[in-house]
């Protein structure tokens, strides 16, 4: 089929119908709605089989989707934001149950102060939930990875439910070109799904997620979880090779963009990954021997994979669209634990946060962080973690202040 | 009431299907009930649970079930009985899935949960017609956590979070009459310590579809503080004082399936419970044992069947 | 690569216009991004959309900032700040404006270093959110200026983008577009692609530390009352409504109290004013008023109406 252009949001369910799924518990949050809108459309006129049910929260619907899965059906639902974490409790619960089934996420910017806009505070959120974590850059990768989610994801080696993460705004409304795969090759590829004995049914019973009491079962069915995850390490790579061979499309756990002969090395995921992408090409034009890291898997983590892209780099520089508060960015942490200890490992580790709830990240800001990275190389002194934030914005930030603390500004004062 | 085979005790079941073991306290009101319940389910069931003292029927690796269970949240067992149901009518559509496999969805919850916050996913389970059962085992307070009021606690009881001289200040919550406003199939009251009204009852639920809900009584020894032998007799009281009225909406009517007659003094019910006992001691709270009959009273003076 | 914006209003077609030259430039052989600008998509609001187009993968994301081509479908929002047409216009800029003034009349009014081209308002209308095929006009214009684009990909984008909407839209659409593709004849590949931003030789992004301040600043609190006056929601109308004093019958405020958007006030005369700062033009006092005194008159008429008085009392002072 000859690519079409579509959104982000589009993409993520064509993935879906691709899939074949047979359930989508939903309810309706921005910038997902899109998703769910068009799955309804195309199940209500028949032009997919399957069904769709709007819960009431996304606590509910998360429920009705491990329920689901755990009965032995095809399972997708997506949310973001504020919907993830009104179901965290739920993520947590259902991952547990080891019954798989895909979530995506739109990232969009956690509340205090609400906002619309894209990074990735929910999603990360989400981390230690044992749900699997594929962080998509570009349209053909959110439809792409939702089709090697379930297969990673139904595994029997791995039996864990996955979010797949795109970006709102930056990949949700922008239509980029995407190849449509065909269905039938998308049936070679995945197989109908088997629950095996992960299913209610009347002539078996199954008591599921039921109480442990005492820390040595808890901890042993917890341990399991990571070492499934672990394992989808490996299974994930089996995916990619079948997924490249029927689509001709690679996938690899860590995108490595002109990293081999680098010495300086970008570190991001999600959509904004691709501008340090453009910025590593401009770089590269002015002489810079610069490269791109980007884990489209963030759990779990291919630690090995980057200890190996980024051994013998003379830096790394992370570009973290999240904030931990009081400790900075996720990512940051992550790499300088994955790298600690490495026989090679880079000497100097710089940390950047950019992109909270969708401020842009400028090509200027890339070269400006290749530069202040290099110059932490020539001195051996690496800078403190930096906020990309311009004296400009906070100029304009104490104006939004000027009105909101105007004394006695009253309605209609001339 | 919808015509059903139980007509006296002799006509109940006995076959003790619900497995023994289970760690509920002795005397447990609730898993009186339950039990009762599951002779007529039958172990073609998948109860979906939310957080409370029954999560603890199933420690891995001991269930009481012959059927299947699955423990979700406080909050969404109902939608948990969602995707169940969905996920079984897919099957059954698509012809995966044999007619025979197929089972009956049960939300099992205790007040806690029906009442607060898994209120909301069963108004939006009702909403969606759901075809499910869900029983509510009603202790009047957190029993778990070691019985903190909640919405469904009576006035003036004492518990861990009410031990002023008065009880509880606020009011039980009226879950039947919430419930019946969404017009489901079915709703019921029912309690342990009146087995063929109970079997009666679930017998009627299991003959419709769409959303059928039970709200049973459940007296409870260490909740509410009285000795475990007294749990039966207890709970007759609650009907014979008229505090507990046994009931049924069914095609848009409320009728009651047992009206006491006469009606004994709901101080009767009250003393035999600690957790009244300042009503009585060191003296009669006369002003709120009035309080409490006139509101027993109220409710059936105002019942005309 | 080609960085084109289109600004226009809710209901204009800004973001089919967006889809239908980004799928233009696909049909071309051209990799290709295109966006509507969510969050204020009401009708009549100034919204944007954009489409970004290269002979190889787009890498750049998000809203553009130096735009090649800025496609204005209603001229009434150029010089409104909050509608952002203007922003990081340069020398290098092509502005294309759906006007009835000419080029000289803009660069005069904009004092500004970009070309600017116009395209003839084709059909007016009463309505200016209901302006037929604007967001149209300015795709195929676009189409046209970028010199890489045919009549027939320009069409069988617009087909493509349409076609849900069955043919008989499809075929006006086309029509349209492929008439103003023809009159922008002589502007064919006026619009080239813009250069990147070179690493040897940038602008330091003049990054600050942030200072910590205390939490009754530093959190998201307004402490001011009803400082929403200050956004000046008039913007967003297309179609004014006026007060024929002479029929109002002043009775108990009834435009007053229906107006959402507590625009209109009754003064001590006991008669209503029109606040047109925040008018949105809803009209719901047109519908409402009992004697019939609001007339419903078209935005950009009464603008230019204004213009000419206030020319004529010029000389005077």
């Amino acid at each position: 089929m000859r690519p079409k252009l579509l959104t982000g949001n589009a993409a993520a369910a064509w993935g879906a119908r691709l899939a074949r799924v047979d359930y989508v518990p939903a309810f309706p949050i921005t910038p997902q709605t899109e998703i769910i809108e068009t799955l309804g459309r195309w199940i209500e006129g028949a032009e997919m089989p399957g069904r769709m049910v709007t819960l009431e929260s996304e606590h509910s619907m998360i429920t009705a989707a491990g329920a689901a899965a755990s009965t032995g059906v095809r399972v997708f639902s997506a949310t973001s934001s504020q919907g993830l974490l009104y179901g965290m409790e739920m993520i947590y619960t259902v991952a547990g149950w080891r019954a798989p089934f895909v979530l995506v996420n739109v990232s969009r910017g956690l509340a205090s102060p609400i906002t619309l806009e894209p990074d990735h505070n929910d999603v990360l959120a989400a981390r230690d939930s044992g749900f699997l974590q594929i962080h998509c850059a570009t349209c053909q990768e959110v439809l792409d990875s939702v089709i090697m989610a379930y297969r990673i994801a139904e595994d029997p080696r791995v039996r864990l439910p996955v979010i797949v993460n795109l970006d709102g705004f930056y990949l949700s409304f922008t239509r980029e070109p995407v190849d449509i795969p065909e269905p039938d090759s998308v049936a070679d590829f995945l197989p109908a799904y088997d629950p095996e004995s992960t299913r209610f049914r009347a002539s078996s019973p199954n008591s599921q997620a039921v109480a442990v009491l005492g820390g040595a079962p808890y901890s042993y069915f917890r341990y399991e979880s990571h070492l499934a995850s672990l394992n989808a390490l490996g299974v994930h790579t089996e995916v990619a090779e079948a997924f490249a061979q029927q689509f001709g499309r690679r996938y690899e756990a860590v995108e490595a963009y002109r990293c081999e002969d680098a010495e300086i090395i970008f570190l991001m995921i999600g959509s904004f990954a691709t501008k340090a992408k453009a910025a590593v090409d401009g770089l590269r034009n002015a002489g810079e021997s610069v490269g791109l890291a980007r884990p489209r898997l963030l759990r779990p983590l291919p630690t090995d994979e980057l200890a190996r892209i980024l051994g013998g780099k003379q830096a790394v520089a992370v570009i973290d669209q999240n904030i931990s508060m009081g400790m900075g960015g996720v990512l940051h942490a992550e790499l300088a634990s994955t790298l600690y200890g490495k026989a090679n490992a880079p000497p100097v580790l710089t940390s950047f946060i950019g992109g909270l709830g969708g401020r842009d990240i400028s090509p200027e800001e890339f070269y400006e962080i290749a530069a202040i990275t290099r110059e932490a190389v020539k001195s051996g002194v690496t800078p403190p973690p930096r906020l990309l934030y311009t004296e400009q914005e906070y100029r304009e930030v104490q104006k939004l202040q000027a009105i909101a603390h105007a004394e006695r500004y009253e309605v209609g004062a001339e | 009431m919808a015509k059903t085979p139980i007509r006296r005790m002799k006509d109940l079941p006995s076959s003790h299907l619900f497995g023994s073991g289970t760690p509920m306290c002795a005397g447990c009101g609730g898993l009186e009930s339950l039990h009762q319940i599951y002779e007529i389910l039958g172990p073609r069931t998948v109860f979906v649970n939310a957080a409370g003292c029954m999560t603890l029927l199933a420690i891995y690796p001991f269930t009481p079930f012959r059927g299947s269970w699955l423990y979700t949240a406080m909050a969404s067992a109902p939608a948990g009985a969602q995707g169940i149901r969905d996920a079984l009518d897919i099957l059954l559509e698509q012809q995966r899935m044999e007619p025979a496999e197929d089972l009956n969805v049960v939300v099992l919850t205790g007040d806690g949960s029906a009442n607060g916050m898994g209120l909301s996913a069963t108004s939006a389970a009702m909403e969606r017609n759901l075809d499910f059962l869900y029983i509510c085992y009603d202790n009047e307070g957190y029993g778990n956590t070691g019985q903190q009021f909640s919405a469904a606690t009576p006035h003036g009881a004492r518990t861990a979070t009410s031990t002023g001289p008065h009880g509880f200040s606020g009011n039980k919550k009226d879950l039947f009459s919430i419930w019946a406003a969404h017009k489901p199939a079915y709703v019921a009251t029912a309690i342990g310590a009146e087995p063929v009204d109970l079997a009666r009852k679930i017998e009627a639920a299991k003959q419709l579809k769409g959303p059928r809900l039970i709200i049973t009584l459940a007296p409870c020894p260490p909740g509410w503080d009285f000795d475990p032998r007294d749990a039966a007799d207890i709970g007759k009281l609650a009907v014979k004082t008229g505090i507990w009225p046994l009931k049924e909406y069914v095609d848009g009517k409320v009728v009651h399936s047992k009206i006491p007659h006469p009606r004994l003094p709901v101080e009767e019910y009250l003393q035999t419970q600690g957790r009244f006992s300042h009503l009585f001691h060191p003296r009669r709270d006369e002003g709120l044992l009035a309080e409490i009959q006139d509101s027993v009273d109220r409710y059936w003076n105002g019942i005309t069947e | 690569m080609y960085r084109i914006r289109f600004h226009g209003r809710g209901g204009q077609g800004m973001k089919t216009a967006s889809r239908v030259l980004g799928t233009a430039f696909f049909q071309q052989g051209f990799q290709v991004q295109d966006a509507p600008r969510y969050g204020a998509e009401r009708r009549g609001a100034p919204i944007f959309a954009y489409v970004r187009a290269s002979r190889t993968a787009i890498n750049e994301r998000g809203v553009i900032r130096h735009p090649d081509l800025v496609a204005i479908a209603d001229d009434s929002l150029v010089s409104s700040p909050a509608a952002g047409v203007l922003q990081g216009l340069g020398p290098g800029t092509t502005m294309l404006i759906n006007s009835h003034d000419t080029p000289e009349v803009w660069r005069h009014r904009l004092n500004l270093d970009a070309t600017i081209l116009i395209v003839p308002v084709g059909e007016e209308v009463t309505d200016r959110a209901d302006l037929p095929f604007a967001g149209m006009v300015c795709a195929a214009a676009a189409a046209r200026l970028v010199g890489v684009i045919g009549r027939e990909a320009l069409a069988a984008a617009i087909r493509e983008e349409l076609g849900a909407h069955g043919n008989a839209l499809a075929d006006r659409n086309i029509e349209t577009a492929l008439h103003t593709y023809d009159l922008m004849q002589d502007h064919a590949g006026a619009v080239t692609e813009g250069t990147e931003i070179s690493a040897e030789n940038y602008a330091s992004p003049q990054w600050i530390d942030l200072p910590l301040e205390n939490a009754g600043r530093a959190a998201p609190s307004i402490h001011a009352a009803a400082t929403s006056t200050l956004l000046k929601t008039g913007l967003w109308r297309t179609m004014r409504p006026e007060i024929d004093y002479t029929h109002c019958n002043r009775c108990w405020w009834v435009c007053s109290t229906f107006c959402p958007d507590s625009a209109i006030r009754v003064n001590e005369a006991g008669l209503p004013e029109i606040d047109y700062d925040h008018c949105k033009g809803c009209l719901i006092c047109v519908a409402k008023c009992p004697p019939h005194a609001i007339e419903a008159i078209p935005e950009h008429l009464a603008q230019a109406r204004e213009e000419k008085a206030h020319a004529a009392k010029t000389p005077d002072r």
